[in-house]
């Protein structure tokens, strides 16, 4: 029975697979997985029947072949090794009547396209360029060319009997429609614009123009807008240098701008002020290239199709990769959610949350809490290319960094405590034997005193200056953990009186400039508060020390794969996730029922979710909005904010008009925020109650909001309770 | 011309002015006021003797002991040791400041929880809890520190009855180099005896051990005799971690710091030769941020610290009720307090002095307490000046352990007046009288009638 169960379910993925194989080619003509867009796209090429069904061979084609010979499953699962074949079948299937040779010919050149593709994914895939529809273009040219030869093959002459086609598609009422449509008095841009579109599927009609424009303003505002501001810039240039080009002629290849347009603007790069200014220059270069393009290919009497667009796109994309400056202002797009949208919006929340993610996670040198005398730009030593340092020292519940008078060092709270090291590393480098100085009298001779190199890694190195005399509990050359005591503070070197200096510098000497590197994590004590900081630099006056865990909350967070985590709702059914690591050693949770997958990150003191793909119905949303970021360690009434990706959590009614003005202005806002509430015990609790909330704004106004309580006790996590709009949700173990 | 006061004659032996070792003979410097409040108006308002407890002075040496210790180790905790006072203003003064409470008895424990402590925030010591006593602190999820093998195996039988995890820890003793050597609580560390104890208590999935506890002594002059404790609990503390994957969440080094009292015999003062907080501290933090303990695993320190903490908060303050020359020729002064008041004049040679002086010259002097009991001496011999009947004295350093060590005999126990901060007296203990002394006693009928 089993077995039985195991093999439908096999099937069952099996066909998804075929079927994401075969739509995905269809939208990602517009760069699209959208399937909605895909099934609309798939609709109108079967205006003309025949051209739509010897598309749907070349795509099936394509996709068995694909599968036969072993192909990477999740490129082909996104279309990107079908939608060239579907292009070469729809032109061929176009331009030639129906008949066997021809079914021949489609199936020879959606072969001869998939083999284009996979090989040039391998040629320029390597340098990080996508191949665009180059396949398409040289399949069919070849195709084209060849079959001028070919005696069976007859030229179509069904675009003259599209109507015929119609009625027996939709009846009367669709051929009516069509009419309609057609004799409808659009200006002449806009019909242009509409029949371009449609010429990317080789027709040359309105009513596929308009569904296309539809269908793509439903799956992307972005790219919708993309597609009118590429078309109408192309338009106006041509105006502009007085290109004498009919309405016909132009939208048979008006579709390289919108291409181009969505492209770049789109796709490829992230869709931004900068990314749309850079289209408007490159739009003209697309123009340009294609009435010269087709002076020269006019000669071989063969189309020029989207080369222009591919040409141009490439030119662009690969020119970015030598920029020797990042520039979030006009970033690429590293990993292709193929929406617009998505792209922009992962890309602003993952700016704002993990551009820290590839650094050294340096921590504070010392045990307990300590308050920073001098900062980076300190009024006293911190100057100039040595700026970018902290001093450290411990005071008392007064304030004071002394008892009695202070004229000895041994008199400083901080003289001869434990520094710590920052971070795993190696000792790079010891200088000791320098004697402690009197009281307010530094020692302007051995300036950093008695000192301390770790090599973190090539560029990050940290430097401990002032350290006691003799008290060095580590040799040159050894490894170093964080949190290993390496020295005592002292008061030896430019030090009036004791305290610890502390920098980052990108090279292993003595005496390097200083590097302005942020600190991973730490904790700001405040008169009754606690502030968590990420990736920030400590400032004057503060008192600071490192997250110090709980081990409740690190049992509770610690996520180990295989591991499976059941909750029972209210209506007594039982979700069950399981967590699993991916061949990218990414870790997330997976929802049994619905698949749905939550990513999270999980390091010594912080645990937060990065992404989260699947159905918003599954209880794993919930799980993954309410336990978004938290840091391990229990300090009462911490409070921590974070952002959602807007597309997972923003109403979609007010999101879809906002994706319109996103590229360049966020009016909205996806908060979400954490607080420390309880914890029975401080020394061994067994309960610790933390509750946290999704908070959509719209400007400063609250849009609506959801609230967790989450209950963790010393087997985990026992019970979350979800308040989403009046609706209450529970969640328990 | 007001007229002169009398001076009694004085018949002192001449020293020719040569300073022995420690300089010249101390002057006496007489105690007129307690944080601004004269001795004489507490003594006519509340009557004599009285005991006074400065609020400042018990704010500011805890702070000060807290600050040693904070600011050499993050993770430290008081907890206030109940028996050396228990006075429950007392108690709240030091819970405010932030301690848990030490408790040795179920006496204690009803005290401390009576006071708001939470049962969670109560640590149990002491070698004699009752079957109850266990129930109600495994009930409040109270630290028990375990102190003998009995206790142990009724902890084992009663906590599957509770229904609750028993927190534990047990109390370890051990050699730190110092004599006497205190094996009486606890388990032995070298013998392996606490190893035993450990290793029956971390499979019990009853009990959890949360902690390491030793008090090595009282009175200790050598803060390294701490620093090897630590030590010692640190290594049980890590084979702990090795052995059971566990990590304990505190190491409680217990009392026994030595408060600025002169203990009998001594050579010179308490207050020149004890050690400060700050000793302490550093040899106990020293030890533990030395040890092989993981850095994300410090245990927090608890120090239960009671008589370094509030001796010398408390005065004691009485009056003299007569002079008289003993057959050696010795003076002896006779004042309203006995040994019944001062329990620790057994201990200690106590820092008396009158309120005010009215004649520098001093004689060599016995006081004695108003007990008809010839041990009731406050002080054997003192170089104290001549005062008259109805004048004062105060008792400086009488903070611990009077005030629950004293004996009601013979007559009534007298108030307790708190100054706080503002420099107002409290109340905070009444005086007995005849209706509370007889509260307790039982009459049989046929005892009711006597005729005389």
């Amino acid at each position: 029975m089993k077995s039985v169960t195991h093999a439908f379910v096999e099937r069952r993925s099996r066909v998804n697979e075929l079927l994401d194989i075969i739509l995905n080619s269809y939208s990602q003509i517009f760069f699209s997985t959208h399937r909605p867009f895909a099934l609309l796209i798939m609709l109108v090429t079967f205006i003309d029947f025949y051209t739509g069904l010897f598309g749907l061979i070349s795509v099936l084609t394509a996709a068995v072949a694909g599968i036969m010979l072993g192909f990477n499953r999740v490129t082909m699962r996104k279309g990107l090794l079908g939608f060239n074949s579907l292009l070469a079948g729809l032109g061929l299937g176009i331009y030639f009547s129906p008949s066997v040779y021809l079914l021949i010919i489609v199936i020879l050149a959606s072969l001869f396209t998939f083999l284009i593709s996979v090989s040039l994914q391998g040629v320029i895939g390597k340098y990080g360029l996508p191949f665009l529809s180059i396949p398409f273009i040289l399949g069919l040219w070849a195709f084209m060319l060849a079959t001028k030869s070919f005696e069976v093959l007859g030229v179509s002459e069904r675009g003259i009997y599209t109507l015929n086609e119609l009625y027996t598609l939709g009846g009367t009422n669709l051929v009516k429609a069509y009419e309609y449509l057609n004799n409808l008095t659009l200006p002449d841009p806009v019909r242009a614009y509409f029949f371009s579109l449609s010429a990317i599927l080789f027709q040359y009609n309105l009513l596929t123009g308009i569904v296309i424009a539809v269908g793509l303003l439903s799956f992307s505002r972005i790219a919708f807008s993309l597609s009118l501001i590429g078309f109408f810039i192309a338009f106006g240039f041509y105006h502009l240098i007085g290109a004498e080009v009919t309405s016909y002629d132009y939208s048979f290849f008006g579709f390289n701008y919108i291409l181009s347009s969505i492209a770049l603007g789109g796709f490829f790069l992230i869709p931004s002020r900068n990314a749309y200014l850079w289209m408007i220059l490159v739009i003209p270069f697309v123009a340009i290239l294609t009435i010269s393009l087709n002076a020269v290919f006019m000669q071989f009497k063969i189309p020029i199709y989207a080369l222009p667009f591919n040409i141009v796109v490439m030119l662009f994309l690969y020119s970015l990769k030598f920029r020797e400056k990042y520039s979030y202002r006009l970033s690429e797009v590293y990993f292709q959610h193929n929406s617009p949208e998505k792209n922009l919006y992962i890309f602003l929340n993952n700016k704002e949350r993990f551009r820290y993610k590839l650094f050294t996670p340096i921590k504070l040198p010392f045990f307990g809490t300590w308050k920073v005398s001098q900062a980076h730009d300190g009024e006293h030593t911190h100057k100039g290319v040595y700026k970018h340092a902290w001093d450290f020292i411990l005071v008392n519940q007064e304030g004071k960094q002394f008892k009695n008078e202070g004229d000895y060092p041994e008199e400083y709270f901080c003289y001869n405590k434990p520094v710590i090291a920052p971070e795993d590393g190696v000792v790079e480098e010891i200088i000791d034997g320098i004697d402690d100085n009197v009281i307010g009298q530094p020692n302007l001779k051995d300036n950093w005193g008695n000192t301390l190199i770790i090599k973190h890694n090539n560029e990050v190195y940290s430097k401990l200056s002032h350290l006691k005399k003799g008290s060095f509990k580590v040799k040159k050359g050894e490894d170093v953990k964080f949190g290993q005591i390496v020295a005592n503070c002292g008061n030896s070197g430019r030090s009036p009186y004791p305290h610890l200096h502390f920098q980052i510098q990108q090279s292993p000497y003595i005496g390097s400039v200083t590097m302005d590197y942020p600190l991973s994590n730490y904790i700001v004590h405040e008169k009754d508060a606690f502030q968590l900081k990420t990736h920030s630099r400590p400032e004057k006056e503060q008192l600071v020390s490192n997250i110090e865990t709980s081990d409740l909350l690190v049992s509770a967070l610690s996520f180990i794969p295989g591991q499976i985590l059941e909750f029972k709702t209210e209506a007594d059914s039982i979700v069950t996730w399981e967590v699993k690591v991916n061949e990218y050693n990414q870790s997330y949770l997976q929802c049994k029922n619905t698949d749905a997958k939550a990513y999270f990150e999980n390091d010594q003191n912080l645990f937060y979710f990065t992404y989260y793909e699947g159905k918003k119905k599954s209880e794993l949303f919930y799980f993954f909005q309410a336990l978004f970021k938290l840091q391990k360690g229990y300090y009462q009434n911490l409070e921590i904010t974070d952002q959602y990706p807007l597309y997972l959590t923003y109403p979609k009614a007010i999101l879809w008009f906002h994706d319109f003005i996103s590229p360049f202005l966020l009016l909205i806002r996806s908060q979400y925020s954490v607080q420390y509430k309880k914890i029975d015990d401080a020394i061994t609790p067994s309960q610790i109650q933390l509750t946290s909330g999704l908070t959509n704004y719209f400007l400063k106004k609250k849009i609506n909001e959801k609230s967790f309580r989450i209950t963790i006790d010393r087997d985990g996590i026992s019970d979350i309770n979800i308040t989403d709009d009046n609706r209450q949700i529970k969640l328990i173990r | 011309m007001e007229k002169l006061k009398f001076e009694r004659p004085v018949i002192n032996r001449i020293n020719a002015g040569v300073p022995d070792k420690f300089g010249m003979s101390t002057a006496i410097q007489p105690i007129s006021h307690i944080d601004d409040v004269a001795v004489e108006d507490l003594l006519s308002e509340y009557g004599s003797p009285l005991y006074v407890i400065s609020e400042k002075s018990i704010r500011n040496t805890f702070r000060e002991a807290l600050s040693a210790f904070k600011t050499r180790y993050p993770k430290v905790q008081f907890a206030w040791s109940y028996k050396t006072n228990y006075l429950n203003a007392v108690c709240n003064i030091y819970h405010q400041e932030g301690s848990w409470a030490e408790v040795v008895s179920g006496f204690e424990f009803e005290k401390a929880l009576a006071n708001g402590v939470p049962g969670s925030k109560i640590i149990f010591n002491g070698p004699d809890k009752s079957k109850e006593d266990l129930e109600r602190a495994i009930e409040h999820g109270s630290l028990i520190h375990i102190d003998h093998f009995d206790e142990l195996y009724e902890i084992m039988s009663l906590a599957p009855k509770t229904g609750k995890k028993a927190k534990v820890a047990i109390r370890v003793n051990m050699d730190t180099g110092i004599y006497p050597h205190w094996d009486r609580f606890g388990f032995n560390y070298e013998n392996g005896e606490a190893w035993t104890a450990i290793n029956k208590i971390m499979p019990d999935p009853n009990m959890e051990l949360i902690g390491l506890h030793t008090h090595i002594g009282t009175y200790i002059m050598t803060p390294n005799a701490y620093a090897i404790a630590t030590s010692k609990l640190a290594a049980l503390t890590v084979r702990i971690q090795l052995k059971y994957n566990h990590h304990l969440k505190y190491l409680d080094l217990g009392g026994g710091f030595a408060s600025k009292n002169t203990l009998k015999g001594a050579y010179l003062p308490g207050s020149d030769t004890c050690p400060t907080f700050d000793d302490y501290a550093e040899a106990i933090t020293g030890a533990l941020s030395n040890s092989d303990i993981q850095y994300d695993h410090m245990p927090t320190l608890f120090l239960e610290t009671g008589r370094a903490l509030i001796d010398d908060a408390g005065y004691l303050l009485g009056s003299v009720l007569a002079n008289k020359r003993l057959l050696d020729g010795r003076r002896s002064l006779i004042i309203d307090i006995g040994v019944n008041n001062l329990f620790t004049s057994f201990w200690y040679e106590h820092h008396i002095v009158p309120s005010k002086i009215k004649q520098r010259d001093t004689e060599d002097t016995t006081i004695y307490g108003p007990l008809c009991m010839n041990i009731d001496i406050i002080r054997a011999a003192i170089q104290f000046p001549v005062l008259e009947k109805g004048d004062h004295v105060v008792i400086k350093r009488i903070g611990a352990y009077n005030m629950t060590q004293w004996m009601q005999f013979i007559t009534y126990r007298p108030k307790v007046v708190l100054i706080d901060l503002e420099g107002k007296a409290h109340v905070i203990r009444e005086n007995e009288n005849h209706e509370s002394m007889n509260a307790l006693d039982k009459m049989p009928n046929h005892l009711k009638e006597i005729q005389l």
